[in-house]
C-alpha cells in the first residue's frame, strides 16, 4: 500500500531506488542544452514518461540536495537527462565526465497518461520542457498511437532541442518547430500552433515554462472543439522529491487531492508526488503565474 | 533485535523505550508512509511525526523551500491533515509498524493543543507525544518555546491528560534555551528534544527580497547548524536529569556519536534523509559498528565524560 486510505493519487514510491551510476556520455547540443548519458539499469527499467530521478554527482554538503531531472530516453542500462547550467548543482552536472558517478533516487513522481492510447497526440515542448519527451514519443508509439506530432518551441533556434533526438529513429513522428526569434521553423510562440490541431481525439502533453503552459491552458479553455485531455508537467522547488519535506507545494484548484487540506478554494499539491504531471484543469494558473519564478528559490 | 548486535535499546521514560538510539525527525518523514517504500524504517529507534494540528493545515505558499550554503531553509507551515485524520486514519497503521512513532503536536493556544492531545489519547499506535513549542513558521507558533513559564503552564496541562511518554522540542530561538528547559522538566515533561530549526533568511540579489514568502523567514536546518545544536544539547543536559534527544545537523554516526558525547541520550535525523533517504539507517549501522566495544548500554556508556558543565555558560568569543 503506497499510504493511508484516500491517498491513491498519489506517485507509486514502490519503485524507486537508489543506485549509484556512472556517466557514459555528455554531449553539448548547442544552445547550452546539455544531454548526459549515465549507466543506471534500475532507473532506464522502471522510469516511466513524465517521471523525475533525484541526481547527486557531488559528496559533502555544497550543493547539499539532490536535484530533480525528467528522465529524457531509456535504452537498455543507459538513461539520459537533458538540461543546462543555471546554478551550483546543473554546474556540477555539465562538468561532469565519462566514468564519473551518478547518483539516482527514482523513478519519482506522476507520469504522463496514455492509456487508453489517444489516436492522435500532441507534445508540446518549451525550452527545456523538451526533456521529459523522448520517453513519451516512444511510449505513445510502442502503445500504438498512430498519429504523434511534436511542437517543439524555444526563443532560438540554437536552444531547439534537435528534432531526430524526439523521433529516436521513428520517421512516423511529426516534429514542428517555433522561435521566439524567428530563427527556425514558424516564428512566434509555440502555443501558436496548437489549435489548429487539437480535436475531441486528440490528448495534448506539455512542459515548459510556466507561462507557456498557462498560455495553453487558455488556449484550449478557448477552444470550440477541446482535446480529449491535457497533461502538464510542472516544477517546483523540491527539499526531498518523495513527499515528506512538504516543500514543492503547487497550487490547484479546490478538490486537489488527498495531500492537500484545502482552504479558500486554492490548495496546495505535492509537486514530488501529485505531479509533476496533472491535468491541465487541476492547476491554479493564476496563483501559478503570481510565484517568483523557479529559479529565485 | 537480532543477535550478536549490542543492545542499543534507550529507555525514555514513562514507557517509552527506543529499539536504538536513532530516530526520523518530525517534518522530515511525513506519517511514515513515504519512507516506508524507500527503506526500513521498522529497524529505527522511532519516528517522529509532522506537526499536527487540531484542524487540518494547507501550509504557507510556496516557495516553502530554499538551500543555502551547509543547509536548508524551510517555511512549511505546518501543512498537515489535522488530528481527526491522523487519529482516525494513520494511526491504525502505526499500531502495525514496529518503529515507535511518537506524533508531533502544534498548536496556537493551550486549548488547541489539549484538544489534540485528547483526540490521540484514544488512538491507537501512538509512543508517545512531542509537543512543538518551537515551530517559527506559523504566526505564534513560537511563544510557548520562548516563554518559559507558558511553556510550564502548556506542559503541566498535558501531563495532566495522557500518561504517555511526554516529549517537548525546545526551540533554540531563546535567549537561555536551559530556562526553557529546567521549566518544561519541572512541569512533568518526561523528555527534550533540541533543536529545532534557526530562524533564517535567504535573500536574492536579482530581486532584492528574501527567497521565502511572507516575512522572508524559515527555519535553518542541515549541517550548517551541527556545532548550535550542539550547545544547546549541552547547555540542556547540565541543566535537566529527564533525556535529551538531540537533533541539528546530524549527516552520519560520527555526528551522531558527537551529540552523545555532549549528553544526547538518542538522536534525530532530520534533513539529511532528504539528501539520502537511508541516511537515519546509515547512522545506525554506523553507531552499532562504534558498540561492540561498550558494555551493557552502549547508548549511555557513548554520552557524556568529556563535555564540562562549562557549557551551560556561552563561551566569549574572540
Ligand atoms: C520534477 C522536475 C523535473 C525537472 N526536470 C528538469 C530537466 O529535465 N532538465 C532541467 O534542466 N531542469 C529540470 N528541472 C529543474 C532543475 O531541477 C533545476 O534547474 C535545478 O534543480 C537547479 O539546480 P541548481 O543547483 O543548478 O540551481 P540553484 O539555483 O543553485 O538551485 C537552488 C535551489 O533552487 C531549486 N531550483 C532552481 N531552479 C529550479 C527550477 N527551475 N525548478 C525547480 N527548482 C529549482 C533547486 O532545486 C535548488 O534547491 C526539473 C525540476 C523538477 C521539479
Ligand atoms: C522541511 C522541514 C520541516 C520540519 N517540520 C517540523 C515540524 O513539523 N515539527 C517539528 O517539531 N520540527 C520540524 N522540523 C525540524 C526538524 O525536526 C529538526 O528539528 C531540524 O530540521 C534540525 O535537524 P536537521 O538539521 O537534522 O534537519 C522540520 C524541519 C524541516 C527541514
Ligand atoms: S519535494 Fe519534498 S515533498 Fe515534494
Amino acid at each position: 500500500m503506497t499510504g493511508p486510505p484516500g491517498t491513491e493519487l498519489l506517485s507509486d514510491l514502490g519503485r524507486a531506488r537508489d543506485e549509484v551510476g556512472e556517466v557514459l556520455e555528455v554531449q553539448l547540443l548547442g544552445g547550452g542544452l546539455v544531454e548526459i548519458t549515465a549507466r543506471l539499469p534500475h532507473l532506464a527499467a522502471t522510469a516511466r514518461p513524465g517521471e523525475f530521478a533525484q541526481l547527486r554527482a557531488w559528496q559533502g554538503v555544497e550543493p547539499l540536495l539532490r536535484r530533480p531531472f525528467s528522465v529524457a530516453w531509456t535504452e537498455g542500462d543507459r538513461c539520459a537527462f537533458v538540461l543546462e547550467a543555471v546554478g551550483s548543482g546543473t554546474r556540477m552536472l555539465v562538468a561532469l565526465r565519462p566514468g564519473d558517478a551518478l547518483r539516482s533516487l527514482g523513478p519519482l513522481g506522476n507520469g504522463f497518461g496514455f492509456d487508453p492510447c489517444p489516436a492522435r497526440a500532441l507534445v508540446v515542448s518549451g525550452g527545456l520542457g523538451c526533456a521529459p519527451f523522448p520517453l513519451l514519443v516512444r511510449a505513445l508509439r510502442r502503445a500504438g498511437c498512430p498519429d504523434v506530432t511534436v511542437l517543439s518551441g524555444a526563443a532560438t533556434g540554437a536552444r531547439l532541442y534537435p528534432a531526430e533526438r524526439f523521433r529516436r529513429g521513428d520517421g512516423g513522428v511529426a516534429v514542428l518547430e517555433a522561435t521566439d526569434d524567428g530563427s527556425r521553423g514558424h516564428r512566434g510562440r509555440v502555443t501558436d500552433l496548437v489549435a489548429s490541431r487539437c480535436d475531441a481525439a486528440t490528448i495534448v502533453y506539455a512542459c515548459g515554462p510556466n507561462v507557456m503552459l498557462a498560455a495553453l491552458a487558455s488556449t484550449l479553455a478557448g477552444l470550440a472543439g477541446p482535446p480529449r485531455r491535457a497533461e502538464v508537467s510542472l516544477e517546483a522547488p523540491m527539499g526531498c522529491g518523495f513527499g515528506t519535506c512538504l516543500g514543492c507545494a503547487l497550487p490547484v484548484v479546490a478538490g486537489g487531492g488527498p495531500d492537500a487540506p484545502r482552504e479558500h478554494g486554492t490548495a496546495w499539491a505535492l509537486c514530488c508526488r501529485s505531479g509533476p504531471v496533472m491535468e491541465v484543469s487541476r492547476v491554479a494558473w493564476p496563483e501559478l503565474l503570481a510565484l517568483p519564478p523557479a529559479h529565485v528559490a | 533485535m537480532t543477535g550478536g548486535h549490542p543492545d542499543l535499546s534507550v529507555d525514555l521514560g514513562r514507557g517509552l523505550v527506543l529499539p536504538n538510539p536513532v530516530g526520523l525527525a518530525s517534518g522530515t518523514a511525513g506519517y511514515g508512509f513515504e519512507l516506508r517504500r524507500l527503506i526500513d524504517i521498522d529497524r529505527l529507534g522511532a519516528l517522529f511525526t509532522k506537526g499536527t494540528t487540531l484542524r487540518p493545515r494547507p501550509g504557507n505558499p510556496p516557495p516553502r523551500v530554499a538551500e543555502v550554503r551547509g543547509g536548508m531553509l524551510n517555511s512549511i507551515g505546518l501543512h498537515n491533515p489535522g488530528v481527526e485524520h491522523v487519529a482516525a486514519v494513520y494511526a491504525p497503521e502505526f499500531a502495525r509498524w514496529s518503529v515507535p512513532v511518537v506524533v508531533n503536536v502544534a498548536g496556537g493556544s493551550v486549548d488547541d493543543y489539549l484538544l489534540c492531545l485528547r483526540r490521540l489519547e484514544d488512538a491507537p499506535g501512538i509512543a508517545g507525544y512531542e509537543l512543538n513549542i518551537s515551530c517559527p513558521n506559523i504566526e505564534g507558533g513560537m511563544d510557548y518555546g520562548q516563554d518559559a513559564a507558558a511553556a510550564a503552564r502548556l506542559v503541566a496541562a498535558a501531563r495532566a491528560l495522557t500518561s504517555r511518554h511526554l516529549m517537548v522540542k525546545l526551540s533554540p530561538n531563546v535567549t537561555d534555551i536551559a530556562e526553557v528547559a529546567r521549566a518544561v522538566a519541572g512541569a512533568g515533561a518526561d523528555s527534550v528534544s533540541a533543536v529545532n530549526t534557526f530562524v533564517g533568511m535567504k535573500v536574492h540579489r536579482g530581486i532584492r527580497a528574501p527567497v521565502l514568502p511572507g516575512r522572508g523567514t524559515g527555519g535553518l536546518s542541515g549541517p550548517a547548524i551541527k556545532p548550535l545544536g550542539l550547545a544547546a544539547v549541552a547547555r540542556v543536559r547540565a541543566a535537566v536529569r529527564i533525556p535529551v534527544i538531540g537533533v541539528g545537523g546530524i549527516m552520519d554516526a560520527g555526528d551522531a556519536v558527537e551529540y552523545m558525547i555532549a549528553g544526547a541520550d538518542a538522536v534525530q535525523v532530520g534533513t539529511a534523509t532528504f539528501v539520502d533517504p537511508g541516511a537515519a539507517l546509515a547512522v545506525l549501522d554506523g553507531l552499532r559498528d562504534a558498540a561492540p566495544g561498550l558494555r551493557a548500554r552502549p547508548a549511555a556508556a557513548l554520552r557524556g565524560g568529556t563535555v564540562p558543565p562549562a557549557g551551560v555558560e556561552p563561551a566569549s568569543t574572540g
